[in-house]
């Protein structure tokens, strides 16, 4: 393999890669002619802020963004002011009345807290020793 | 109110942002026409041969387009192609990555498995417009899929460097900047894909 032969291939490969390219039907002249349109008019209608740093600041605006949205998403979140909801007019109304009606250290309220905390130490039990026959 | 008004204004602006000066859009528009137009066919086969679905490979030269003109432009006219090249050759390999993604998740599938590599295996079908009459032309045709399937058996950074030099006849300053390495590196890519094409292809090709 001398460096005329080397020459020569290269000249051969280079010549037919140019025969495909002047070969290439229209369609493909057409879809690359659209293509390169499509890049100029995207270069030419692209974003005021790219011309301000804009790659720099994209990453910014979005953790932004992010942050808004979700400080509103709380701000307007019905669990934030209503934690517990109840399926049932009537029985919120209920919930409410026995909230208004006992404050908080008054002994229905302590009671209905012992109550919660027997029963949640009886279904512990249970789970841990299995079920009494 | 003035405060509506500026975020009206604002994003008029980003719906219609303003022209920049026509004398000078022009002339920039101008010759990044000229340099794409110059470019583009040779760049289309060349993502061609690598990825061999013209679909494919319209999309990559495309997307190489796009961002040269977006992010690119404002550089000197004179480092345009080996920006171009360097965007174009990492979308081919994007394309290919994720070819070889589908390709794994496809062999863990029931039912046919599907070869994104398999979708133009007409030998003819991606041969160019040529003439069946003409015998001459049918020779050269066929000796060019030769060479692109000896190219696709390339190692990735051989094919880039022989392309570029040998099909793009760019010098190798300008390859090694289209490929992001050295000129020594791009000497020793392009002699071994040379010596690695000559072997496979033969005396007789």
């Amino acid at each position: 393999m001398g460096e005329q032969d080397e020459n020569a291939f290269e000249m051969r490969s280079s010549a037919l890669f140019q025969d495909s390219v002047e070969g290439l039907d229209m369609r493909i002249r057409s879809r690359l002619t659209q293509a390169r349109s499509a890049a100029l008019e995207a270069a030419a209608t692209r974003r005021p802020w790219a011309f301000f740093g804009g790659k720099m600041w994209t990453p910014a605006a979005g953790v932004t963004a992010a942050a808004i949205l979700g400080v509103a998403l709380w701000v307007g979140s019905p669990l934030r002011d209503h934690p517990v909801s109840s399926p049932e007019p009537q029985s919120s109304f209920e919930d409410l009345d026995l909230l208004a009606a006992s404050d908080e250290g008054s002994p229905d309220a302590m009671e209905m807290l012992q109550d919660d905390i027997d029963f949640y130490d009886f279904a512990d039990k249970t789970a841990i020793s299995g079920p009494a026959a | 109110m003035a405060r509506f008004d500026t975020l009206n204004t604002a994003w008029m602006v980003w719906d219609n942002p303003a022209p920049a000066p026509e004398g000078a859009v022009l002339e920039y528009t101008r010759e990044l026409e000229k340099f794409l137009a110059d470019i583009e066919r040779r760049a289309f086969r060349m993502a061609q041969v690598a990825l061999r679905d013209p679909d494919d490979a319209l999309d990559v030269v495309q997307d190489a387009m796009i961002k040269l003109t977006r992010s690119y432009a404002s550089r000197p006219s004179a480092e345009w192609r080996p920006l171009f090249y360097r965007i174009l050759e990492n979308g081919i390999r994007d394309v290919q990555r994720r070819r070889t993604v589908r390709r794994r998740v496809m062999s863990w599938l029931p039912g046919p498995k599907e070869d994104p590599d398999n979708e133009a295996q007409d030998p003819l079908e991606n041969v160019a417009d040529l003439a069946p009459t003409i015998p001459e032309r049918l020779m050269q045709a066929q000796a060019m899929q030769r060479l692109e399937v000896s190219l696709r058996a390339l190692p990735a950074r051989q094919r880039e460097a022989f392309m570029l030099r040998n099909f793009e006849g760019m010098d190798v300053a300008d390859t090694a900047s289209a490929m992001g390495c050295s000129e020594g590196s791009v000497k020793t890519h392009y002699s071994r894909a040379v010596h690695a094409l000559r072997a496979q292809l033969g005396e007789v090709w």
